[in-house]
């Protein structure tokens, strides 16, 4: 397979070459630029987390695309919900031409402390599509509880 | 094949891709997390391989403690050259991991001579 020339044309005049400049730096220099949606890549040891609170539980959700539910650990120490595990490639044979290869391998570990005191008896993790999504329970006493006002 | 960003204008995620061959097969993965089959299009026009979507992060309200994760639209774009055939191209999303296998042509294959 022949690879695609990247098609850089010899710029015409200054102004030209300074509107390229601008495109590589803005590049370079974009957030983007980095693939968001991954995860993995942009943090190089760590998954993209989010942690969010409703009203009676804490939801942990992180990106682990092509990470097989075995090789994966979520464990709850006090109020730190970890989450470990190994990203496995496949295997490279010898004829194997890599063209392009952003995607990352290898293990991974994120720890996250959880603001209030969680109900650690009360955790179910599920992984689906690549996302991990971890609901912690809060107690009973952690709650919002709602007051009820007397009518005289 | 190369990848290209055509997202001047628009923020558009780039998700992160691998490319590889191996006898024959081109085998392009792109990650993507927490997109479903129905969030996706592949479509081919010409030379161009396009993979465009919608990620939604399908989380209740709450209040957000963290956040790393975005919601966003992708697309990424491979130009693919003559000697892939466009006809016989495979996707399996799984895992959050979209698979694309694409053959190379038989006429484009190298070919062994033998000497006589």
């Amino acid at each position: 397979m022949d690879l695609v020339k990247w098609d850089n044309p010899a710029p015409k005049d200054l102004w030209d070459a300074f509107d390229g400049l601008r495109g590589e730096l803005d590049r370079a220099l974009d957030p983007f630029r980095i693939p968001s949606a991954a995860g993995l890549l942009d943090r190089a040891t760590a998954p993209a987390v989010d942690v969010l609170e409703t009203e009676d539980e804490y939801l942990v959700m992180a990106d682990l695309p092509g990470v097989d539910k075995h090789d994966l650990e979520v464990s709850v120490t006090g109020s730190l919900l970890s989450i470990k595990g190994d990203k496995k490639g496949e295997r490279d044979s010898e004829k194997r031409k890599i063209f392009r290869k952003e995607t990352w391998v290898g293990s991974f570990s994120r720890t996250i402390d959880l603001p209030a005191q969680i109900d650690a008896g009360k955790i179910t993790a599920e992984l689906k599509d690549g996302v991990l999504t971890v609901r912690i329970a809060k107690r009973e006493e952690a709650k919002t509880k709602l007051i009820a006002i007397a009518a005289e | 094949m190369e990848t290209r960003e055509r997202s001047a204008n628009l923020r558009l995620a780039n998700p992160a891709c691998s490319i590889a061959e191996d006898a024959g097969l081109v085998t392009v993965k792109v990650e993507m997390p927490g997109v479903s089959k129905e969030a996706l299009e592949i479509k081919i026009e010409g030379n161009e391989l396009s993979v465009s979507g919608n990620r939604s992060l399908n989380a209740p309200r709450g209040h957000y403690i963290l956040k790393e994760r975005r919601a966003e639209a992708f697309k990424k774009f491979f130009t693919m050259d003559d000697s892939i055939s466009r006809d016989d191209v495979d996707a399996v999303l799984a895992d959050g991991i979209l698979t694309l296998k694409l053959k190379i042509k038989e006429a484009a294959k190298p070919r062994r001579i033998e000497i006589a």
